[in-house]
Parts: structure tokens; sequence; C-alpha cells
């Protein structure tokens, strides 16, 4: 026979809550114990409170810029809540809510978005990068940092997100090849949002899935509701128990949908259309888990109410923590670049004095 | 980014940059009235910025009791948009933003701050005068008399140190009133007598009063100068009875008139008419849709003609730098292209026109077209041309007399192509004609230059092989 089939595949898609509040029981035994959803919600009511206040501080002037999240919950919480504390979260910006879970503090993304450098102190014991604003660079740490844990035999696994706009970018296409072809522990997970700032998925790719662009480093892809937590749960939970199994990397796309602009200096209405919005609206992820809690029994209007009014309180209280950190002194300048300071840079640095103007600070003094 | 500081007492709140680099924000509905308690994250304001329409709460909580500007005021980034107080009839006196701007000015952060604002933020607000730091000149008149820290880089300030001079002293003519070297340098040699002449005590913040007319304190963007905001002469009454619709002239619509009002306010205009026999160049034309299979209009050869052109007459490929006082000639044809949308007047640039084929010049058209018909083109895309053409023939009409897009120095109107008896060689024929009109910056070209140029097109649209070999 001449010509025989050399390669075939499939991408499943994964679905367990899925939007007419329909559960499957099966997929979704087990996933999530029901003692741990309260205090889920109520980690989710407070970011996203967080999140549409963070906006409103840049509007006030009281931050530089901010990229909302509201919409995209759910996959970074569910690998935070498939992962151990000592794996990694290798994140770009619409994964708050994943980072808070992992134990990052949140006054340190605020800190970020206003322009603060130590909001990029990740605290020790968190084991997440900082957010990574150029598009891609967060894949190929991922996978070093992935190699590192398989050199050290630690068991450490990384997650890394990304946007469907960053696996048009050559960073994805390295980091994937070099985590498949050397198995190393790294889950890839693309939050396609359907849009890259302006750009739709229909122009990014001509591919029918993200999840394809996986295939050809060789690792298995698979497509989930990313507005559904116990999708992302499990296909997660897969992608985990197989990286750290030694069996390499999973490409999982996450569908979902940023709700608000990219960003603080963005107008989403100038390029997206209202009906669209509408419709994935009532996909959010938050109304749809807090029904499916509530016929449950899982969750009420009380509980509702007291997890608003207390993250509320929360919310103020970590924009004062943010605001009222210390200003830093000037020397601290010269503290993060250098072991040792070069002789020049101390001079600068004991005299606050610069050579700008081809002097020597001595002779300014 | 221009981050402001707003005041530790809670007085005033200072209008944010709203997206990344906003300078400037159309205030357009009010949510709150003087007298009103706010809650923080209260929307105070709906506005518009070149970017998006946008709402802007309140950074805490308090009183408002005063709302500095009208709907449809452009209010600068840096101005106070709302005052706060006690209550609304008992409120302090209001706090001088002047002292205020004085004071965020001696963080080193406030470097940042940049124009956006601070040229006018040093108005009074003492008496009647009303206190919105509008860009309106009627306000910005009204003189803050304050002792203030100068805006200078640190090599400026290390030059007037070395010269001895104060360079609070110095008037700034950079941008946003920065002291530049060569003010300080003008200073040192003219300083005394011009300062004493000024007639002023002490010396001041330079205000928007101070800044020459048609001096934008943002060369690069049209709407900082223009209309409305120098009402030389009392504005003219207008009857309403008759009136059928009453539009807002605002948005899009103002910015495209400030544009203009500032080109024809600087330039000084004149135009050169002729046409050219393009009755080979449309076999030419169609020999190539024919090829190409794609139906080309005669801009995409005009556009070639231009390129040639303007590489043999650089001097209306240029662009004038009112501030430094520089003509800029450009090497590239960064092309402006005028199109007519429903938003009106809109000019995206075709970038490195001379490099494109044929067929790449009129995609490009129509892809830039299309995004200004739908509004999608980005903002970047709109800006940086050097030389302009507009179409008005496929509107009808011959000759027109077209506006320059400022700081340009030239822009050229096509009209329609139309059948006409010609005469070449003694032989009189049916040709076909395209009327071309030519506008050009009387101060920056000469007319024997802007007539060279345009018969230059002239003769390579009546000769394709030259002007597509």
């Amino acid at each position: 026979m001449p010509i025989t089939t050399a390669y075939e595949t499939r991408i499943d898609h994964v679905s367990i809550l899925d939007e007419h509040g329909v559960f499957d029981e099966t997929l979704g035994q087990d996933l999530i114990s029901e003692d741990q959803l309260p205090a889920i919600m109520e980690h989710l009511v407070f970011c996203r409170q967080l999140d549409e206040i963070a906006f409103k501080l840049q509007r006030s002037g009281r931050m530089g810029t901010y990229p909302q999240n509201t919409g995209q919950e759910m996959p970074s919480l569910a690998a935070a809540l498939a992962i151990e504390k000592a794996d990694w979260l290798v994140t770009c910006y619409r994964e708050n809510t994943g980072l808070f879970w992992h134990g990052l503090p949140p006054e340190c993304i605020l800190l970020h978005w206003m322009g603060d450098e130590r909001g990029n102190h990740i605290p020790a014991g968190v084991n997440a990068t900082p957010i990574a604003i150029p598009i891609g660079t967060q894949m190929l740490h991922a996978a070093g940092l992935g190699w590192a844990e398989k050199a050290k035999k630690t068991g450490a696994i990384a997650v890394t997100f990304f946007g469907d706009g960053a696996t048009s970018e050559g960073d994805f296409h390295e980091a994937a090849n070099f985590a498949a072809s050397l198995k190393l522990p790294v889950v890839f997970c693309c939050q396609n949002n359907g849009w890259a700032i302006s750009v739709p998925s229909s122009v990014q790719s001509a591919g029918e899935t993200f999840a394809q662009r996986g295939i050809s480093y060789g690792m298995p892809c698979v497509r989930a509701d990313g507005n559904d937590l116990f999708a992302m749960t499990k296909v997660m939970k897969d992608a985990v128990a197989r990286a750290r199994a030694g069996e390499g990397p999973t490409f999982i796309e996450a569908v979902t949908y940023r709700l608000r602009d990219h960003t603080t200096a963005d107008d989403a209405r100038r390029y997206r259309d209202a009906g669209e919005l509408e419709t994935w609206e009532a996909r959010d992820p938050l109304p749809r888990l807090r029904r499916w809690m509530e016929a449950k029994g899982l969750w009420d209007k009380s509980q509702h109410e007291k997890a608003m009014k207390s993250g509320e309180e929360r919310v103020a209280e970590i924009i004062s923590n943010a605001e009222e950190i210390a200003a830093p002194d000037r020397s601290e300048f010269f503290d993060h670049m250098y072991a040792d300071l070069p002789a020049s840079l101390k001079r600068q640095r004991d005299s606050k004095r610069t050579t700008s103007l081809g002097q020597f600070p001595e002779d300014l003094a | 980014m221009a981050q402001v500081k707003q005041p530790a007492d809670k007085s005033h709140f200072i209008l944010p940059d709203l997206g990344e680099g906003v300078h400037e924000a159309e205030l357009i509905k009010w949510r709150v009235s003087a007298g009103d308690q706010v809650a923080e994250h209260q929307t105070l304001a709906e506005m518009e910025t070149d970017k998006a329409l946008v709402e802007v709460p309140s950074p805490w909580a308090g009183v408002v009791t005063e709302l500095c500007g009208a709907e449809g005021d452009i209010i600068n980034v840096g101005s106070v948009l709302v005052r706060y107080g006690e209550s609304a009839e008992s409120g302090d006196p209001p706090v001088s933003p002047a002292a205020d701007q004085a004071r965020a000015t001696e963080s080193p952060a406030s470097e940042e701050q940049e124009d956006a604002g601070t040229v006018v933020g040093s108005v009074n607000n003492d008496g009647d005068a009303p206190s919105a730091l509008t860009r309106r000149r009627n306000e910005a008149e009204v003189v803050s008399t304050e002792q203030v820290r100068a805006l200078a880089t640190p090599a400026v300030r290390g030059i007037a140190k070395q010269l001895g001079i104060d360079i609070n002293r110095v008037m700034g003519t950079g941008r946003g009133g920065r002291v530049t070297a060569s003010d300080v340098e003008r200073f040192a040699q003219h300083g005394a007598a011009g300062e004493s002449s000024s007639n002023q005590t002490s010396r001041q913040r330079v205000t928007v009063a101070d800044i020459p007319e048609h001096t934008p304190a943002h060369p690069s963007l049209p709407a900082d100068s223009g209309i409305g905001k120098e009402p030389t002469l009392p504005p003219v009454p207008v009857d309403p009875s008759g009136t059928t619709e009453v539009i807002p002239f605002r948005g899009v619509r103002r910015k495209i008139a400030e544009a203009l009002d500032r080109s024809v306010k600087t330039a000084v205009h004149f135009t050169v008419v002729d046409e050219a026999d393009i009755t080979d160049l449309d076999r030419k034309r169609k020999e190539y849709s024919a090829i190409t299979g794609r139906k080309l209009s005669f801009l995409p050869f005009v556009i070639r003609a231009l390129a040639h052109g303007l590489r043999e007459h650089p001097a209306l490929n240029a662009v004038v730098d009112e501030v430094k006082s520089e003509i800029h000639r450009k090497g590239n044809l960064n092309l402006g292209i005028a199109v007519d949308s429903d938003a009106g007047l809109m000019v995206p640039v075709l970038r490195n026109a001379e490099k494109l084929a044929i067929v790449e010049a009129a995609e490009g058209v129509a892809r830039l077209a299309a995004g200004c018909r739908d509004r999608s083109i980005p903002r970047e895309e709109l800006t940086g041309s050097s030389f302009t053409i507009s179409n008005v023939g496929s509107y009808g009409g011959r000759f027109a007399t077209p506006v320059i897009n400022h700081p340009e120095v030239a822009i050229l109107a096509v009209g329609r192509g139309y059948e006409k008896v010609l005469a070449k060689d003694g032989r009189i024929y049916a040709g076909l004609s395209l009327p071309m009109s030519l506008s050009c910056d009387h101060r920056v070209v000469d007319g024997a230059e802007g007539a060279r140029f345009l018969n230059t097109v002239k003769r390579l649209l009546e000769d394709p092989t030259a002007l597509l070999g």
C-alpha cells in the first residue's frame, strides 16, 4: 500500500459544569471536595472585587495601568488547586486568582501595576515568578524551571500561562520543543480568550484549535471550557500527574473570554461586537459556579453577602497597604544590580550626584 | 506615563492619565453636582480620551464643592477636575492649585509630569476667575505671580549653574514650558534687559498666555491649540429660530476643525492647478487591471508619480517644527491619504509609499480606507505623514484649494479624470484629462518650486513608460 497513515490524533474538549448549569457527575466526581468550595467561592468574590476596584484606581490616577482578569478567573485557579506548594506558577497577567491561592500577597500585584518594583519581590516560600508583560517570555522560564527541578529531582513541576496570541511567538515554540523533547515537568496552559488585544483568533491562527499547536512537539493536547472550574481542574490534575510522573509536558487550551478591556489603555468596544460580549457574559464563570453551588446547598445568599462584605474590607485594606508603603530610599537604586558595586557607582550612591555633565561627582560637591 | 500627584489634603482631584500617554480628555458628562457627598470609587464624570470613553471615579470620599469645567471642555491631564470641602456651604477656601503644583514639582518624580497641564497649572484661583484649569484662554490669562520652580533637565540646570543664573528666572520655551539650554544661553546674553522689559517684579511661571500663538505644547498633536481657545474677536451670536437640528461641535468633528484651523492660521497657502493627459496611462491602467485581476483606480499611479516627483523636489516632502523653527525634509514618502468616513475626515498614512508596487499601493489604500470606515484603524496609522493626497475627484469636481495637513507643507487634490478634446503635435483628439490642484505652504515652498513639482508629476502621468519603467 503506497499511502499509509503516518500519524493521527484527536483533540478532546472537556466540559463538566456547562453554561446551562448541567453537571457531569461521572467526570466531576471527587474533583474538588465540597468542603473546599465555599472557600473557593469566597476567594473568587474577593478577586473580582479587587479586579473592579483596581480598574477604578487607574482611572483615578492611583495606578499606572491595569489588565482586568474578570471572566478569566478559572484556569489559573484550577492550576493552583491542582499543584503543590513547591510547584511553580509561571504566569502572564491574567492569573490573579491562581497566584493569590498559591500564596502571593495581592499587594504585590497592586504594587506592580502602581509602578513599584517591590511588587515583583515574591516572598520566600511562594513559588511564582513575577508577572510577565512582554508576551511569551515566561514560557521559556517555565521550561527552564521544570528542567532545573528535574535535574534536582525534587519532583516539583511548573505550570505556565499565556494567551492565544503568545502561541504565535517563537518563545512558545522553543519552550514547547525543549519541554517535550526533554520530557520536562511542565504544563502549558493557553488562555484562549479570543483576542490578542484587538487581533481576533481567526486572524491569529488558521488552525481549528490552539490546542493542536502542541501536537507537532509531541505532547498531548486537550481543550477545556475555561469558564468551568471543574473542567479546568480535571485537565490540570491530569496534566500535573503526567508531569510529575516524568511523562513530560501537556498542552491545555482553556477556551475563555476577557469580559473587560485588554488593559486600562484599551477600549474593546472599538473592535469587539456587543453581541459577542453579551454571549460571553451569559457564560460568566462566577455566576455559573454560584448557581450550581446554591442548587447543591453549598452556598446561599447570606454567605454571598458576607463574602461581598468581607471582600470589600479586604480590598480596602490591601489598597491601603499598597499605597502606604514607605517610599524607597534613593540609594536603593544601586542595590539590586551588582553583587559588588563598581567604584564609580559607589561614588554616585554616596554623593547622590551623577556624572551626566561630564564632571566627577566630587567636583560638584 | 504622566503620573500626577494628588494633593495630600484631598482638597482637589487632579485629572490623571486615563490611559497610557493620554494628555487630555474631553468632559462629556458630569455624574455629580457641586454639594454632592461622593463615595470612594464613585464615578465623577464621563470623559473621552482619544482612545476611549471612560468613567472617572473619585479617589476618596468627600463632599464635592466645585466642578472645574463644563461639559464639552477639553481638560488637560494635570488640571484640577473637582474640588472637595467640608460641606457645600461652609467649605474651606480652596487651596491654590499653584501651591500644589509647586510642591509637586519639588519631587523628582514630577519630572514625569511633562507638559500635561502643568503649563497652565499655575493659574490663580482668586476672586471670580474661573477655576477649571482647562485650556480656555480667558482662564489661562489669569497669571499667577507666585514664584515657582522651573521645569528643566539636570543637564540644563547644570548649565545655568555654571553660568551663575537662577534657572527659575528663565522663560522656558521647550515642551510644556521646559527651560532649554538655549533659553539659558539667551538669558545669559539678554536676560536682564529682557526681564525688566517684561514688566514683572518677580519671575512667573510660563502660562498659556506666554506661549506664542500656534506653538503647541505638543507639536505632534494637532489638538493642542486651535479654535475656541484663542478668541481674539467677540463670539458672533447665533439666532436659534428656524434651527431644525443642533449638533454638538465636539469629538472627532472638533479634532478635524482644530487641525484645519491651525493649518490655515499657520501655513501661508497658495494653490497651483494643472491637468495631465492620462489617455496613455488609462490604457496601462486597464492592462494592469487585466493582469492583476483587480480593478485599479488612477490613485496608485498618481502615488507612484508623487513618489518620483518628491524625490526630485524634496522641499515638498517635509514637515515644519514650529517650536524649534526647523524644516524637516523626509527621505521616505509617508503619504497621508484623506479618507471620508462616517465620523468625518481622517488621514491614514501609507508608509514608505515610494517602495510600493502599483498593486501594493492600491491594496494599502484600500486597507487604510476600510480601517477608517469601521474605525478599527490603530492610532499610530494616523500619524507621521509628510505629504497628503486627497482624491476629491471620486466625489465629483475638478479643481480644489486643498488645505495642507499641517505640519506638512504640501497637499495634492486629484479631480475626476474626464474625457476632453486635447491637442498634440498639431492634431486634435479625444483624450482623458486628470485635473490636479496642489497647495503649498509658501513659507517653505516657493511658487516656482511648487509649479516645477506639479509639472514633474504631470510629465510622469503623461508618460507611463517613464512612470512605470
